[in-house]
């Protein structure tokens, strides 16, 4: 296996009870690659990211992390590894900023009460909220909330980030500051799984963009070459759709 | 044991209350005393129990909600009852307490219940994708929420383990209402008087309850409130 491999998806697939989702997704990312996962609404993107972190199991196929399969790992253990970010944040919501970083650096990673909150307050500051520590999830905007959402996977020294639609709750306004956030993470080599309908930042931050529809992969390749010139006019098209909705940012 | 003080003369109706006040007093600790003790028996059981409801398996669920739709369907005088005479608990207000506990366990586990089922599914979601157990997810994350929330069911869940302390008194414990037969059968003329201070003790009690919960309520929401 390749030492520059961190990610394995092989064969994948999944259902929910007789509806298939997935039906047999490969594909792998080296470390430092930023995928950029796209698709139609039901098509199986988020499924796919919580396969990888095991929120769902898998029915048939192999996802292996660093060479290992995740089923052979200690599952809280992969998750440490494995960070993930949600569409609707998740924060919790009886935390501050600052708590819903050090729970996760007290309770997983067995830090210190002093070392979670100094390492915490690092994160968040790398994010742009040193000011907004001490407020609640309530007290910030939508993007300060995805912001900390990061920062609160970031804390973990994840692997891998996943990425579910990070932007698609916000505001217009407010999805910058959330992208770029996420392009400094991938310019310091973290490697990135998203789903997203930011074509802009797909442009210009991804190594690849996979297509995906009715649970399976219909195309993947470098951002130019889907954009400009896809094999599958089935990529032509949804692309052409998803670039005239969501300009470039 | 006070007993009840007899005077030479008759008094007037409002009189012999008066006089007998450090009785209603007493009677008056002791249902505090009753529900207090039940609440807190009905929280450490209650507390588990609405967990298990929430996120138990099969067998867990199996055992915990049938036992608590039994209770809950069973009168509480005859709780009472088979705690006292059935399972010879004693003192009585030993037996009371248990009753009551019990009864108000049954109950909390479903203001317990319904309280951790209105957190949002993602709250147990991000905390497991941050590598929390599910214990830990369930402590520190869904726990603090679903309690502050379960706040006020417990405005109706004091009122109706208080007014039913009252019930102790078939196995003759000497809280409020009893001490209220024990007056009002030396001087039957002052029923109304002696009935009326005990549900205005009764109210009292519950209005300023009530009105602590609502303060309680405040003080531990979430600041900016539950978005
Ligand atoms: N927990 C679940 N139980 C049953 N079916 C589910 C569950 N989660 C998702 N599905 C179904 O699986 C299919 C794929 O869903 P998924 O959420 O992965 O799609 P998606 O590509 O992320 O869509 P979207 O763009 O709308 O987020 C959908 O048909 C959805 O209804
Ligand atoms: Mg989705």
């Amino acid at each position: 296996m390749a030492e520059n491999r961190l990610l394995d998806v092989v064969d994948v697939h999944q259902s929910y009870g007789e509806e298939r989702v997935l039906e047999g997704i490969s594909f792998e990312m080296d470390r430092q690659d930023v995928k950029v996962l796209v698709g139609p609404s039901g098509s199986g993107k988020s499924t796919m990211l919580r396969c990888i972190n095991r929120l769902t199991d898998i029915d048939e196929g192999e996802i292996a992390l660093d060479g290992e399969s995740i089923y052979d790992m200690n599952q809280n253990d992969l998750r440490r590894q494995v960070g993930m970010v949600f569409q609707d944040f998740n924060l919790f919501a009886h935390l501050t900023a600052l708590e819903n970083v050090t729970l996760g650096l007290k309770r997983v990673r067995d830090m210190s009460e002093p070392d979670a909150v100094e390492k915490a307050a690092r994160q968040l500051e790398s994010v742009g909220l040193r000011e907004q520590a001490n407020s609640y999830p309530a007290e910030l905007s939508g993007g300060q909330k995805q912001r900390v959402g990061i920062a609160r996977a970031l804390a973990m020294d994840p692997k891998l980030m996943l990425f579910d639609e990070p932007t698609s709750a916000l505001d217009p306004e407010l999805i910058g500051e959330v992208l770029e956030v996420m392009r400094d993470l991938a310019e310091e080599g973290m490697t990135m799984l998203v789903v997203t309908h930011e074509m802009g930042f797909a442009r210009q931050a991804a190594t690849d963009v996979l297509f995906l529809e009715d649970g399976e992969l219909v195309e993947q390749g470098p951002p130019d070459q889907l954009f400009e010139a896809p094999e599958q006019d089935r990529t032509r098209d949804f692309l052409g759709r998803l670039t005239s909705l969501h300009g470039d940012q | 044991m006070d007993s009840v003080f007899l005077s030479a003369q008759p008094l007037g109706d409002w009189e012999f209350v008066w006089q007998q006040r450090q009785f209603f007093v007493e009677g008056t600790r002791i249902a505090v005393e009753l529900t207090f003790y039940s609440i807190v028996l009905g929280f450490i059981l209650g507390l588990p129990a609405g967990v298990v409801e929430a996120y138990g398996g099969p067998y867990s669920k199996g055992v915990v909600r049938p036992v608590g739709v039994a209770i809950r369907g069973t009168p509480i005088l005859v709780i009472i009852a088979i705690t006292y005479f059935a399972f010879g608990v004693s003192p009585a207000f030993l037996a009371a307490t248990l009753a009551l506990g019990v009864r108000s366990a049954a109950y909390q586990s479903q203001i317990f219940r319904g309280a951790i089922e209105s957190v949002e599914g993602g709250q147990m979601e991000a905390a497991r994708a941050v590598g929390l157990s599910k214990l830990d997810a369930i402590r520190h994350v869904v726990l603090p929420q679903a309690l502050r929330r379960s706040v006020p069911g417990f405005q109706n869940e004091f009122t109706i383990v208080l007014k039913d302390t009252s019930i102790a008194y078939a196995i003759g414990v000497a809280e409020l209402l009893k001490r209220s037969y024990d007056l009002f059968s030396l001087q039957t003329s002052a029923a109304l008087e002696v009935f009326l201070a005990a549900s205005l003790i009764y109210f009292v009690l519950t209005f300023s309850v009530n009105r602590g919960i609502e303060v309680l309520n405040d003080r531990v929401a979430i600041p900016g409130g539950n978005y």
